[in-house]
Parts: C-alpha cells; sequence; structure tokens
C-alpha cells in the first residue's frame, strides 16, 4: 500500500476513503507502539485518536521526497504524547494545589522547527547498512523504550553487551551518515 | 556557522524519541534545529521509529474511534489562545524560544545574568539563557547533575575546547571546569541544568545561593 499516495489524497481532496484506510492501518499500530513505549491503554487509545486527527489536519505539510509515511506519522505521534504528558504534570501540580504560574500552554517544542532536509535517500541507506541485531537494539531501547535490563533478557544477552551495542550502533550510524556527506 | 562539539548519540536518540525531559528536549532541540549533521542524525532514528511502527503488533483500537476521530475533525478547530511571547525586539531571545516564556534578567555576578525559561513543570532540569560579558572567566565549578548548554551568540572555551556559536557542551558531575568566554563580544547560551552548580572557592561560595535557581 502506498501511505504516501493516500496521505497526498487527503491532503488534495479530504478523500475520506484514503483516510479511512490510513486510519485503519495506522490507529491500531500507534496504540501498539504507545503502549509497548510505556502508556496506559487510556493514554495510548487518546494518541491514536488524536494523531489521526492531526495526520488529516496536516496532510498538505507532508513531503513525500524526505520523511516516509510511517516515520512523520510516528514525529506526529511523538509530538502528541510530548504534549499530553506536559498537560498531566501540570493538571497533577493544579490538583495538589501548588500555585501554577501562566503556563506557556501548547509551546510548539522546538523540534517541530526542524526543517527536512533533502538527504532521505543517504538517511534510509544508512540504517540499511546497520545490522538487524544493532537496528533491533536501538529498537526496543529508543523506540520502545524499555530499560536495560529487560533487553539483557529479552534478547539472552549480558546487561554489559547491550550497553555497548547501543553505543555500537550510535556511533555507526553517525559514522556512515558522515561517511555520506 | 561551523558547528564542532554536538550532542552525545544517545542524547540524539532520546531526542528523536521524545524521551527527554522538557529543559533537555528544548536545548537538544535547538542545536538540532540549527546543525545538518545532527538533524540527519534524528531523522535517521524517526525514520527507525517508523520501521518500528509498521512491525508492532497492532492493538484493537475503541469501536467508535472513527467515528469520533471524522467528528472531532469537522468540528471547528479551536481557537488557541496566544501564550504571551517575548516581543520580537527582545533580542536576547532567539527564534526557537519566542514561543517560550521567558522571565527577567536576573544579575547572579559580576558580568553574568540569567534569564529563566518557563516549562511546564515537568522533570527535574531547570533552563535558562546565561549572559556572560566578554573576557569574563567564569568560576570555577563543578555539578552534582548535567549540564547542556548551546552557544547561541559568542564563545567560551575550557579544557574540552573552545564552544561557538551552535556548538553544544555536555557537562556532568565528573567535570570541573573554569570557561573562559571569548573577547569578541558577550555570550549567550541556553542552559539546561540539573541539581546544582557547586562554585569553589570563596568568590564562588559567595555566589552560589544566586546562581542556585
Amino acid at each position: 500500500m502506498d501511505w504516501a499516495d493516500l496521505i497526498g489524497r487527503v491532503a488534495s481532496g479530504g478523500d475520506r476513503e484514503a483516510f479511512k484506510r490510513l486510519f485503519e492501518h495506522f490507529a491500531p499500530r500507534i496504540k501498539g507502539l504507545m503502549l509497548k513505549a510505556g502508556c496506559n491503554a487510556e493514554e495510548a487509545e487518546e494518541i491514536a485518536q488524536s494523531t489521526m486527527i492531526a495526520v488529516w489536519r496536516k496532510a498538505h505539510q507532508f513531503d513525500p521526497a524526505t520523511a516516509g509515511a510511517a516515520a512523520w506519522i510516528f514525529t506526529i505521534a511523538r509530538n502528541l504524547r510530548i504534549d499530553l504528558f506536559r498537560r498531566r504534570m501540570r493538571a497533577d501540580r493544579l490538583e495538589t494545589g501548588l500555585e501554577l504560574p501562566d503556563a506557556p500552554d501548547q509551546a510548539e517544542p522546538a523540534d517541530i522547527l526542524i526543517s527536512r532536509g533533502q538527504d532521505a535517500a543517504r538517511i534510509a541507506s544508512a540504517i540499511q547498512q546497520l545490522s538487524a541485531e544493532q537496528s533491533l537494539v536501538v529498537r526496543l531501547s529508543f523506540i520502545e523504550e524499555r530499560p536495560h535490563p529487560e533487553i539483557a533478557r529479552a534478547l539472552g544477552i549480558p546487561l554489559g553487551t547491550v550497553k555497548s551495542r547501543i553505543r555500537l550502533a550510535m556511533n555507526r550510524l553517525r559514522d556512515i551518515l558522515d561517511e555520506e556527506a | 556557522m561551523t558547528i564542532s562539539h554536538h550532542p552525545p548519540e544517545d542524547l540524539l536518540a532520546d531526542f528523536a524519541a521524545g524521551k527527554l525531559e522538557e529543559a533537555h528536549q528544548l536545548v537538544v532541540g535547538v542545536h538540532v534545529a540549527g546543525c545538518p549533521r545532527c538533524t540527519r542524525f534524528v531523522q535517521a532514528i524517526e525514520q527507525l521509529a517508523g520501521a518500528a511502527l509498521e512491525d508492532v503488533a497492532p492493538v484493537p483500537i475503541a469501536t467508535d474511534a472513527f467515528d469520533r476521530v471524522m467528528s472531532r475533525i469537522h468540528e471547528a478547530p479551536k481557537e488557541a489562545v496566544a501564550p504571551a511571547l517575548a516581543s520580537d525586539t527582545d533580542d536576547d531571545v532567539p527564534p526557537a524560544l519566542r514561543k517560550y516564556r521567558i522571565g527577567k534578567r536576573r544579575r547572579v555576578a559580576p558580568g553574568l545574568s540569567l534569564r529563566p525559561i518557563e516549562l511546564s513543570g515537568q522533570g527535574q532540569a531547570r533552563a535558562f539563557l546565561l549572559r556572560s560579558a566578554p573576557g569574563s572567566r567564569m568560576l570555577e565549578h563543578t555539578h552534582t547533575g548535567t549540564e547542556l548548554t548551546l552557544v547561541l551568540e559568542g564563545s567560551f572555551s575550557h579544557e574540552g575546547g573552545h564552544f561557538g556559536p551552535g556548538d553544544f557542551d555536555y557537562g556532568d558531575d565528573e567535570v570541573e571546569h573554569r570557561p573562559i568566554v571569548g573577547n569578541e563580544g558577550p555570550c549567550l547560551c541556553l542552559v539546561a541544568m540539573t541539581g546544582d552548580l557547586r562554585m569553589n572557592g570563596f568568590l564562588g561560595r559567595l555566589i552560589g545561593p544566586f546562581v542556585r535557581l
């Protein structure tokens, strides 16, 4: 399925059928990823729904030449999760009766300001050069946010190996990206 | 602008995954926004995250979720309340920070002033803009936590090298340093800090309480 094409149809004509296919594919996966990353079921559901609303509203901003559709949708879900946790933190503080300064509501995280570069192909090739075990350990550690001891148990390797493998994967990714400059 | 000091890779990966606390997310984000090299690294992690999203086992969502999403889409979007922003004439404030409320400038020592950045209250780290006069020698200090520093204007040097605009400096409790500000002009830095600064020496103990935010 060409997700980029469906996003383009949402952008140009508000195509409800195209959106529904995106929704049916991505909403349950966003929920799954958020649960793996430590959200509770209610939060994961809320982030999945809000992400899809943002996909509809921001479809015109999606540039198929730079970001993959799934990566783009991930960044939306990530930013919504950051916002949700900040709002919750603020609400918790209000409930406990603490005086709050006027909060910078909806302050857009600086990361949204990052402009997408022209080097999508280079990034894709760098990722392909990572070994499967390097990709896996990066995914478990940073994206699913599993603690290192849990990764060690899941992969059946010593804790020290988890740490060094993550470090090697990070350095290798940086090296490959730099080489191709 | 040649950037020669970058955040460590694991910090960039945590940034890409949205795992950092707010102050750190802010400082790393402003660096990344101005650094094509780190932008590529962050995008690579986002691509890995996209692949993870494609591979993850789907979890059933609420049966009425699609209808609720469609009706929320067709509601008029809520008027966003504009936060009180730093004014455009405020030349201390880089564009990336215009969405934040920034407190009044406080003098903390001769030639050293800071402006706190108001965050939502998540996390342990505070963020502030630190301005120091050209040629000033910062007091020798150590940290009880971590200090993330991004140079916005001017420069400083310490044992770890020379840091100019766009450069990122990561200090933790193992680092004991005494930065010297360059002579070309004031040095403006965006700083995220956990724990306290521990000033060494008599003058440090004197101003220490003021530096504690």
